[in-house]
């Protein structure tokens, strides 16, 4: 963020260190939790399994908002994942905000749009390839030329516009957050005295509507994800 | 600050990265958390949905017994009047039967007697009257040994049974 981001190569290509190691953090974190709640599966479910139904029942309810009931299975552990990712990736910089030698190292992956626009194109890949596994290749390229066959230059155009919002919105909110955090933290606290006293309940208020503004935009992303796949399907 | 966005510095390798990161975290919670759970879900909601039929079949069965043992109820009760009142009825014949023989067998003692009786009397009467006839020849035989007319005796013996006619 403010800090210099370190970079390195490897088999020809950039890698951005924060974003390597916050990516690891998420997954760990997500990981351990799944796991830890996945122990002793039953009919009367524990704590653990409650969470997850109800997590599970969530994202496959976002799903059945606008998916036929027969498609819902094919992308419910997409959206399961998707949700749990974003969810993870847009708070974790609001707890966890690491720097070594003022070089970032921890953070939100989400607060880089190179994340948020990669998962954007994940979702507008699966959306193409949904539309041509259930129409076909022909009927599922056809449905750019409707209603008019110059409309595809609208459609293309609205892909990529889809493509861009779906990873800058979500970049954008959690971003600012942890850019008004950082603000908070360095300027207003490092002034000392009652400025210090002041900080800690706005860092505080801060951080807990940051939380709610992640869950939203993982919730937001969720959602478009499934309104795009359900356009490539052809359901309008 | 997003001057890595700009053409030429995107870095590819973290695109790269996360989608192997997601992919493999897919993997890892299909087969953690969400096949395990997915089917808990689906074998629970089987379930509940079977409960629900068994137990409204359980309750019809239930219903059906109870108005069967209802029936029987029934059924036991009107056996149980048919056979006293019938029994009632068999010991009013019975008595009627025993009272009525009774009445006759008396009827015919009394009328027995009475013929017996009456038998008796005309026996003892009949007795009477050839002893008194005997007696009465014997006195006559003695008094017309003292000089009675046959006339006289006749009516003298008349007079005696008139008096034991009275």
């Amino acid at each position: 963020m403010d800090g210099q981001v370190s970079t390195f190569q490897f088999l020809g290509m950039t890698f951005n260190t924060a974003n390597i190691v916050s990516g690891l953090v998420v997954f760990v974190i997500l990981v351990a939790i799944m796991f830890l709640c996945s122990r002793h599966i039953s009919m009367k479910p524990g704590k653990g399994q409650n969470f997850l139904e109800w997590l599970i029942d969530f994202t496959n309810g976002i799903l059945k908002g606008s998916l036929p009931n027969n498609e819902v299975n094919a992308f419910g552990l997409y959206a399961f994942v998707l949700f749990a990712f974003l969810f993870v990736s847009n708070t974790l910089g609001l707890f966890i905000q690491v720097s070594m030698h003022g070089v970032t190292l921890v953070r939100s992956p989400t607060s880089d749009p190179i994340v948020t626009l990669t998962f954007s194109l994940t979702t507008m890949m699966i959306a193409q390839f949904a539309g041509v596994r259930k129409l076909g290749y022909k009927r599922h390229f056809e449905n750019y030329l409707h209603p008019f066959k110059i409309w595809i230059v609208m459609n293309v155009f609205e892909q990529f516009t889809d493509f861009l919002t779906l990873g800058l919105r979500i970049f954008g909110v959690v971003f600012s957050g942890e850019m008004l955090l950082k603000v908070i933290y360095t300027d207003l606290a490092a002034k000392g005295g009652a400025w210090l006293i002041a900080a800690v309940p706005l860092e505080v208020i801060w951080q807990g509507f940051s939380v709610f503004l992640g869950a939203i935009q993982a919730f937001v992303f969720v959602t478009l994800s499934t309104v795009y796949i359900a356009k490539g399907l052809g359901e309008e | 600050m997003l001057s890595h966005l700009v053409i030429g510095q995107l870095y590819y390798g973290d695109s790269l990265f996360y989608i192997v990161c997601f992919l493999i975290l897919m993997w890892l919670v299909k087969l953690m958390a969400w096949k395990p759970i997915t089917k808990m879900m689906q074998d629970r909601s089987d379930k509940i949905s079977n409960d629900i039929d068994s137990a409204e079949q359980s309750r019809t069965e239930a219903a059906k017994l109870a108005k069967q043992r209802q029936a029987e109820l029934d059924k036991s009760h009107d056996d149980a009047s048919n056979i006293i009142s019938e029994a009632r009825s068999n010991g009013q014949k019975e008595h009627d039967n025993i009272v009525s023989q009774a009445q006759e067998d008396a009827n015919r003692v009394k009328v027995n007697a009475q013929k017996d009786i009456e038998q008796e009397r005309k026996d003892a009467l009949a007795n009477a009257k050839d002893d008194v006839a005997d007696l009465s020849i014997e006195i006559a035989s003695k008094i017309i040994q003292k000089e009675l007319s046959a006339n006289d005796q006749k009516a003298l013996i008349d007079s005696y049974i008139e008096g034991l006619g009275k």
